[in-house]
């Protein structure tokens, strides 16, 4: 996840997290950006589906907690 | 009216939302709702195929000759009759629209037809996110014109309360009738539909409808595969014809 926020006014920054299989972890597959939850899922949804995932999940970027970002650890 | 004409107008209506929501994949408000209009297109496209595919099994395909020269025999809504040229009709076809025929496509797998039970399950998970989208655009707040009009169309579509639909969820076949139906649109968008007054006896129970009019000349012949063959070089054009 990039320092870098592409918002502006309402629009909130979601991180689109998915894996393909059980037995791998989720991974960060890009960003969608849109004013509520419902819409950030529907592109999401929209967006990244080209991949066959077993599992997508959406976080909004604020919500976030680093513990150090890079050239600071 | 029957099932097969049923299945026919929910088959012809996904393939015209699913044209109009493609029109807009480089006109929506966002990079975001551009994707989501251009892959909602293809789910919908993808819908119309399965349902046309569930004409035959159902025993007797609607379908006849005239469907290629007439676009009057196609059973789509008015409102797909004309490209939109508001965001604010995108939204309202994808909020009430789509959400009515979703609400068919739930009384068809929770009915007791087996082909329909089985084929249009998948239709209904990719559903849920064109459900959000249209939902969450909807309560941002969109011109009353189109808003209303879809209602209209969307009730009309569902059919009287004493037609072939009541018929259908009588015997069993759908699980929900015309009023269930719109109940159901009006739980999941969470607001009243406007009160509509449907005068009946003019309404034509094929193509779900009560005004004259059909889908505009240029996405009619695009649907026949007439538009490409302007774009195909001359010597293709005379091998076709030789």
């Amino acid at each position: 996840m990039t320092g870098y926020k592409r918002v502006s006014g309402d629009a909130i920054e979601y991180e689109v997290f998915a894996r393909k299989t059980r037995v791998e972890p989720l991974h960060q597959v890009g960003s969608v950006v849109a004013p509520d939850a419902d819409l950030a899922m529907a592109y999401a949804r929209a967006t990244y589906d080209e991949e066959r995932w077993c599992e997508m999940a959406i976080v909004r970027k604020d919500d976030v907690i680093h513990l150090w970002s890079p050239g600071e650890g | 009216m029957s099932l097969p004409d049923l299945v026919l107008s929910l088959a012809d209506n996904k393939q015209m939302l699913g044209l109009r929501y493609a029109e807009w994949a480089t006109r929506a408000p966002s990079l975001e709702a551009d994707i989501a209009a251009a892959a909602m297109g293809l789910d919908d496209l993808g819908h119309s195929r399965v349902l046309y595919g569930c004409l035959e099994p159902l025993g007797a395909d609607p379908r006849g000759p005239q469907r290629e020269s007439d676009p009057a025999s196609l059973s789509n809504l008015a409102y797909f009759d004309e490209p939109w040229t508001e965001w604010s009709q995108f939204v309202a076809a994808n909020a009430i629209l789509d959400t009515a025929f979703t609400a068919m496509i739930e009384a068809c797998v929770g009915g007791s037809v087996e082909v329909l039970q089985h084929r249009l399950r998948k239709m209904l998970m990719e559903e849920r996110y064109h459900f959000l989208h249209g939902r969450s655009w909807l309560r941002s707040g969109i011109d009353s014109g189109p808003l209303d009009r879809a209602w209209y169309e969307a009730i009309e579509w569902f059919g009287p309360p004493d037609g072939e639909t009541a018929t259908l969820h009588r015997e069993g076949k759908l699980s929900m009738g015309p009023a269930d139906l719109r109940a159901r649109v009006e739980e999941q968008l969470e607001m009243k539909a406007p009160r509509v007054t449907i005068d009946w006896k003019t309404w034509d129970p094929v193509r779900r409808r009560s005004g004259a009019g059909a889908v505009d000349q240029h996405t009619f012949a695009m649907l026949r595969g007439l538009e490409e063959k302007k774009y195909a070089p001359p010597s293709a054009a005379k091998q076709a014809a030789s």
